[in-house]
């Protein structure tokens, strides 16, 4: 009896559950790309006092993403499956640019071992960033690391992707608060991926990766050039 | 265990149009048993004639398919945490009678509309100059 009291109770205490924003099955959420999002329509040199920040209280307008646009003409179709073809090309046998750090560096050398076998998938860790494809920052990213981790990012060739591995690459983690730790990587590079944890498990590294690819099959590469 | 008479034998089992379907996202030719079907639509196969490990697999809904679209119950046993699959499990009452948890299996939104983006609640630490410019004579 106590229980149930106790759970009516907590029944009452508890707030309905807004449900609305979880709901929404994941068909309906069409897919949207990051690497072509917000760009402001101001120019920088706009005078625009800022009222420091706060909660917006800007109209809410609703702009269809670049990635919920339809395919549209002739042209657009044929930039399509040159587009598509691209993304395929690209996104198998990612060759990363191993930047260890610290204990996250362990979990990477994991998904190289038979375990998790990275080479199934075609990703083979290159020493050199002129070789590479794509940079996984994992571990602590400290101040006199940075400007050594920067140039090997401009060291590699386009097209470049940087996933960002554990709590202290992404924002500082457990050294957030240090003198000579950097607040995660993307003060130093623009990161592409996140993968949360302390350290991430290897899995989770792979999820990572899949999540990238999946990014470069949403990349509209000659569209984007097109539209220009 | 890959070769030529297992591929064949499969596609007689599960058709030439199932079988360029599993080319097409699994990259590998599978005959099993329908074991069920989640709430999102993804179903869920078995043989366990195959090698240890591959005897479990999903053939999601969604074209853009996502290892985070499995519900959690179906996560476990196809990760082989348990042999007996969610609709049989007892558990399955138990979770669905939590009131505080979700109905639904919240998927990975990322890439999408839904994906999380955090906000500032705290006031700012900086205040910004304010631009004035004088009137010219």
């Amino acid at each position: 009896m106590l229980s149930s009291s106790a759970r009516t109770g907590a029944s009452l205490l508890r707030a309905k559950p807004t449900t609305t924003a979880l709901v929404v099955p994941y068909a309906r959420v069409a897919v949207a790309n990051i690497s072509q999002s917000s760009r402001s329509e101001k120019p920088a040199s706009a005078l625009t006092p800022q009222h420091g920040g706060g909660l917006a209280k800007l109209p809410r307008r609703e702009v269809p993403l670049p990635s919920q646009e339809g395919t549209k003409g002739v042209v657009q179709y044929a930039l399509t499956t040159l587009d598509q073809i691209t993304n395929w090309a690209r996104q198998s046998s990612l060759w990363p640019m191993t930047f260890g750090l610290a204990c996250c560096a362990v979990e990477m050398m994991h998904l190289s071992t038979p375990r998790y076998d990275q080479d199934r998938l075609g990703i083979i860790f290159r020493a050199s960033p002129r070789q590479s494809d794509v940079m996984i920052v994992a571990g602590t990213l400290t101040n006199k690391m940075a400007p050594a981790l920067r140039q090997v990012y401009d060291q590699m060739p386009e097209p470049r992707w940087v996933i960002s591995m554990g709590s202290c690459a992404n924002g500082g983690g457990y050294y957030h608060y240090s003198y000579s730790v950097v607040r995660g990587c993307d003060r130093i590079v623009p990161v592409d991926v996140y993968v949360p944890g302390c350290p991430p498990t290897s899995e989770a590294l792979m999820y990572g990766i899949f999540q990238l690819q999946r990014k470069m099959r949403n990349t509209k590469i000659t569209r984007m050039w097109y539209r220009k | 265990m890959s070769y030529i008479t297992r591929t064949l034998g499969n596609i007689r089992r599960i058709g030439l149009k199932e079988y360029w379907h599993q080319l097409q996202y699994i990259g590998d030719t599978k005959a099993g048993t329908l074991v069920g079907v989640d709430k999102f639509g993804n179903k869920y196969y078995e043989n366990n004639e195959e090698l240890p490990l591959r005897t479990r697999w999903v053939d999601y809904k969604m074209h853009d398919f996502d290892p985070a679209q499995i519900e959690p119950m179906w996560h476990f046993w196809i990760s082989y945490g348990t042999d007996t699959i969610p609709d049989k499990d007892p558990i399955k009452k138990i979770a669905e009678a939590r009131s505080w948890a979700t109905p639904h299996h919240v998927p990975n939104y990322t890439l999408t509309r839904g994906a999380y983006k955090p906000y500032n609640t705290v006031l700012p630490k900086i205040k910004a100059w304010e631009p004035v410019a004088a009137p010219r004579q």
